[in-house]
């Protein structure tokens, strides 16, 4: 638990970075503090670890005031991921994951043993030990910063806009892996972002600061997005946010609808007429019974769209299980119904558009 | 091996002692200038001038004035080696600088975070990566140091140089010339060393492309 009272940071120059923040983030969970820039997120992430020293408060790690002590100490029991990786470039991968057991007194090859289980945790190839940070793309190199992090052991991690500086894809694919960690090692995460959509896909609950470091609202995720406090954050939060919000709303109770299906015998034959049914849209199914595209009732094959996952057993599955999920499914598909995988990628069954819209209007906050 | 009166490896071994230690002394006086440099812009403003300033007193007048100054008998080899030492220093202190410049803000700040106290990032973090910057420094010190022994010659000091004065008083051209490829070739010998040696310090630094 990392507790925040009162923090204020005032510069050599006379600039306020912080004013006096109270907040607290909870045993276990990702909290996020987000905010535009020059909000103090940052600094009130080091002050967690004393890169930056309050000039008025106190911040808590487990109960514990983090200003007694020595820093250094304090620092090799904190995770700290920063923006672009900063690895260092003249020490090997493995090398630089085996930084923090290392300064903790581990032998070298003690530490390169415990550096090599982090990397394949954080689904790296072991191959890669061996190079040179250089060597890497970002999205790689930014993994190996979060491997260094986790060698430490700490319970405790900061992330200082870790995902910034790599490209969209790559960065969803990196917030994916992040939440698949989370819930394998239910760390005390704090991560600094200036993207709120990062802040509401990672995020249990979330910190909107103002200028100054001053705490706007303090919620989850959902919450923000069903009830921001002011005009300030309800900006901040941007537009569409009631469609987003549908992401955190399940639908379980969505009742799948029969649609026909037939399989998949010949794909790639561009003459399929006579296996249509005439007036309706019919789902070709692939040997593992994963749907593979429409038949329309033209006879033609038609693209999917986007599919609505039913159970979200990989937990980073955007939307699976709820109803922004389901709307996208069926908003998205040609047929003007949506069609429903199972966690597996199995056919289940169809979305249809009024009975998503139904459900949303049952759930929809007063 | 015996040449012109003089035996000609003593003259190289003291002319190598006498460019070398200065060097080395050099750098080893220039880090911990340069880091303050690198550290404090009110150190940098004093130490760089000054270093640079330095330089540009001749080196006869040194060699010449040290004894004065410190008391060292005028024929001692000390007088050439502290004049070497200065130059070497004045050189470095902003090359050590730079070099610590170099290091990207946010690798160390990386180091910090992680735990490393001050002592463990200068040495595990900051110096290894200004390898680059400060061989290039550690090269022009270096070849400095190697021709400017020979002034030595001028007051007694043997080294390389004293094939040059006394060849030039007997008006025996092939002992000038040898005392000049001598030096130079020395000089050389040495650049290559420090290069071989800043490579080999830097393995990562040729990884870039090597995907």
């Amino acid at each position: 638990m990392i507790e925040f009272r009162d923090v204020g940071k005032r510069f050599a120059d006379g600039t306020v970075g912080l004013e006096a923040l109270s907040m607290t983030a909870r045993e276990g969970e990702i909290t996020v503090l987000v905010g535009p820039s020059g909000c103090g997120k940052t600094t009130s992430l080091r002050t967690v670890n004393r890169m930056v020293e309050p000039t008025s408060g106190a911040v808590y790690l487990d109960g514990r005031d983090v200003s007694r002590g020595d820093p250094a100490d304090l620092r090799r029991g904190i995770g700290y991921v920063i923006q672009q990786a900063g690895l260092f470039p003249h020490r090997r991968v493995i090398d630089n994951v085996a930084t923090v057991p290392v300064l903790k007194g581990l032998s070298r090859r003690e530490a390169r043993a415990r550096a090599a289980e982090v990397l394949e945790r954080v689904g790296l190839d072991g191959a890669l030990a061996q190079r040179w940070p250089a060597q890497l793309s970002g999205g790689q190199q930014q993994r190996v910063g979060v491997a260094r992090a986790l060698a430490g052991d700490a319970p405790v991690l900061l992330m200082d806009e870790p995902f910034s500086a790599v490209d969209p894809v790559v960065r969803v694919e990196l917030q994916d892996e992040l939440l698949r960690l989370q819930a394998d090692l239910g760390k005390t995460i704090l991560f600094v972002t200036h993207d709120i959509d990062e802040a509401i896909r990672l995020g249990d609950r979330v910190a909107v600061l103002r200028v100054g470091g001053r705490l706007a609202q303090f919620a989850p995720p959902d919450e923000l997005l069903a009830a921001p406090v002011d005009d300030f954050v309800s900006g901040f939060v941007g537009r569409d946010r009631g469609y987003r919000r549908l992401g955190f709303v399940p639908a379980t109770a969505l009742r799948l609808v029969d649609l026909p299906t037939r399989a998949d015998a010949n794909g790639d034959s561009p003459d399929s007429t006579d296996r249509a049914v005439p007036g309706e849209w019919t789902v070709l199914l692939d040997g593992s019974e994963r749907p593979a595209a429409w038949l329309g009732p033209d006879g033609a094959r038609h693209e999917l769209g986007s599919v609505y996952v039913t159970d979200g057993d990989d937990a980073a599955a955007d939307a699976a299980g709820t109803l922004r999920g389901a709307l996208d499914a069926a908003l998205s598909s040609p047929a003007g119904r949506g069609v429903a995988v199972d966690g597996a990628g199995r056919y289940r069954g169809g979305v249809d558009t009024d009975a998503v819209l139904a459900l949303l209007d049952r759930s929809s906050p007063s | 091996m015996r040449a012109f009166g003089y035996d000609l490896d003593d003259l190289v071994v003291a002319h190598v002692l006498l460019a070398l230690i200065p060097v080395i002394l050099g750098l080893l006086i220039a880090l911990p200038l340069g880091w303050w440099a690198h550290r404090s812009a009110g150190a940098r403003r004093v130490l760089v001038p000054l270093s640079g300033a330095l330089y540009t007193v001749p080196s006869l007048a040194l060699i010449v004035f040290i004894p004065v100054i410190l008391g060292t008998p005028i024929l001692s080899p000390v007088n050439v080696g502290l004049t070497l030492t200065i130059y070497t220093v004045a050189l470095l202190v902003r090359s050590v600088a730079e070099a610590l410049d170099a290091v990207p803000e946010n690798v160390t700040t990386a180091a910090l975070a992680v735990g490393y106290r001050p002592s463990g990032l200068f040495f595990g973090v900051q110096l290894p990566l200004a390898v680059p910057v400060l061989t290039a420094g550690l090269r022009v010190a270096s070849v400095s140091a190697f021709s400017l022994v020979t002034v030595g010659a001028l007051v007694g000091i043997q080294s390389l140089g004293t094939l040059m004065t006394d060849g030039f008083q007997q008006d025996y051209t092939a002992m000038v010339v040898t005392g000049i490829v001598g030096s130079v070739l020395l000089a050389f010998l040495f650049d290559a060393l420090w290069l071989a040696l800043g490579r080999t310090l830097t393995p990562w630094s040729r990884a870039r492309t090597g995907v």
